[in-house]
């Protein structure tokens, strides 16, 4: 039984970790220039300022790209009896862009364009990430 | 300036997959070292000890060797060189330890610089590929992205959906690519493929087909870097570098969320052509890196041949075979020649040398004085690759 792959636990990442657990989303902002930052860094990439809060964002965004993913490639082999299913590019409402999979739709119907909101699929005992559903 | 500084010596080992059942060449990167640095000096007229106090700029391996790796290389050759360059750069190695030799010998730090990329991902030793990015540790493989594929297959669903793409303009990247390669001797790809193979064969991350994206193969490449005054002298004829530039962590539009369709090698190039004062008409070939078709796309609307977008119209209109007006990737590029691991940009400086030698038989580019070579490496999070170049090379 192969497992899905897990994340290595940092004292940089733990806060978004130890919230995802919960289900909840928590990105980092920057206290200087107000920007959102994902993924999580030790400095703000776009004004340099260490002064980094965790924060929850809008859960809400927009499918910038989508692919359908088929194969196994330098990942756990766990993937595939899930395939296919579509993994896309969100760009947030609060400026930040991440990658997840889109759950709730079937994969070929999951446009650039599409709204969608942040939830969480556990991918092992107290580890979860975020995963996107569309909005109706 | 522009042309104080010149390739004057190649060497290139045939790539092989190590399939011992077929007859195939098994060989380790130590071993393909060592081949293409022989090769390359050979033809230069060089012999080892010349290279005492000289320069090598040496590009790393798919399958991780010590941190301190370098190191071992120059025991293993027997260099004794005062300049250690190690590229970590991925599919820009080449362009970059390039860039970096030319500064040597421009400062008057050394008189020459091998660079050399030998790998040999089909060979595996160990029990562990080398490490990935952290974003991609964390933040991609538990998401459910499975690397290079997928965000291959973002990049290009993007164009599509952006610019109204088609899977074809895909498909004529890789159908003429193979053309070239069956007419390159060293390529190890050469079964023939029709526009029909490219779109039956295997959806691997939509739209990327397993024809959109490289292999590897075992090989090494060697090219041999010095200043003016040694390359009048040389015995082959000099390949002139022209201009350069150079591109990390490029971002078009707004930083946080930037048009994934646009390569570094925007900036990396338009700096190339205004140090060796020419334009995108004044290239007689382009060697584009090619980890996957999109890429050779959206780098020939960079470079300016087109408007953003616009890249599938023009290959509509365009040939790019070797006998077309833009001859592309005239040696099958890695689509078709194979990737060696992280030696694969050097693959496309050695056929830009050869076109622009007259040696590219059966596939040479009538009168090619000028052409350019770019790289792309490195897979960025939310963003086309990080590392990106361009090299304007020519004869006089």
């Amino acid at each position: 039984m192969s497992e899905k792959p897990l994340p290595e636990i940092t004292p940089l990442n733990k806060p978004f970790w130890d919230a995802a657990a919960r289900h909840e989303l928590l990105v980092q902002r920057c206290k200087r220039c107000g920007r959102f930052v994902w993924y999580p860094r030790g400095s703000c990439p776009y004004c340099g300022s260490r002064d980094l809060e965790w924060v929850k964002p809008r859960e809400t965004g927009t499918i910038y790209a989508v692919t359908v993913v088929r194969v196994v490639v330098g990942n756990s082999p766990a993937w595939e009896k899930e395939m296919p299913y579509a993994v896309a590019i969100v760009d947030m409402d609060d400026g930040f862009r991440i990658y997840g999979r889109v759950l709730g739709a079937k994969p070929e119907e999951v446009r650039p364009g599409m709204r969608v909101r942040v939830d969480f699929e556990d991918i092992s005992t107290g580890v979860a990430v975020p995963v996107f559903r569309p909005l109706p | 300036m522009s042309l104080d500084v010149a390739i004057v010596g190649l060497g290139e080992t045939p790539y092989s997959r190590a399939r011992a059942d077929k007859g195939e060449i098994v060989m380790s990167a130590e071993q393909y070292a060592a081949w293409a640095t022989s090769l390359a000096l050979e033809e230069a007229g060089l012999s080892l000890r010349d290279m005492d106090g000289q320069g090598l700029a040496v590009a790393g391996t798919e399958w991780p060797h010590s941190e301190i790796w370098s190191a071992e290389v120059v025991q293993n050759l027997g260099f004794r060189p005062k300049l250690l360059l190690r590229g970590d750069f991925g599919g820009n190695n080449a362009v970059e330890l390039a860039v970096q030799a030319a500064a040597a010998i421009r400062s008057g730090l050394v008189d020459y610089v091998l660079v050399l990329g030998a790998d040999s991902p089909m060979t595996p030793f160990g029990t562990q590929t080398a490490r990935s990015w952290r974003y991609d540790i964390d933040y991609m493989r538990p998401f459910g992205l499975m690397g290079f594929v997928t965000l291959a297959g973002l990049m290009m669903n993007r164009h599509m959906s952006a610019y109204g793409t088609k899977v074809e303009h895909f498909g004529k990247i890789a159908v003429t690519q193979r053309e070239h390669a069956r007419l390159n001797p060293g390529a190890y790809v050469k079964a023939p493929l029709t526009m029909e193979d490219y779109l039956k064969s295997r959806v691997l991350s939509d739209p990327l087909r397993l024809l959109d994206s490289v292999m590897f193969v075992n090989g090494g490449i060697a090219f041999l870097m010095t200043g003016r005054e040694k390359a009048s002298r040389a015995s082959k004829q000099p390949v002139y570098l022209r201009g350069y530039g150079l591109a990390h962590n490029y971002v078009e539009g707004d930083p946080a969320m930037p048009d994934v369709t646009t390569t570094g090698v925007k900036a990396a190039a338009r700096d190339a052509l205004q140090m060796a004062g020419a334009t995108p008409a004044d290239l007689d070939f382009l060697q584009l890196y090619d980890d996957f078709t999109g890429a050779v796309l959206m780098q020939i609307e960079d470079i300016g041949f087109c408007a953003k977008g616009d890249g599938g119209k023009f290959l509509d209109r365009t040939d790019i075979s070797y006998k077309g007006e833009l001859p592309v990737n005239t040696g099958g590029g890695l689509l078709s020649n194979g990737q060696p691991g992280m030696a694969a940009g050097l693959v496309h400086v050695a056929e830009a040398v050869r076109q622009l030698r007259g040696e590219a038989s059966g596939r040479q580019v009538s009168g090619a004085k000028l052409g350019l070579v770019s790289g792309l490496g490195g897979l960025a999070y939310g963003n086309n690759l990080a590392n990106s170049g361009a090299l304007v090379l020519g004869v006089m």
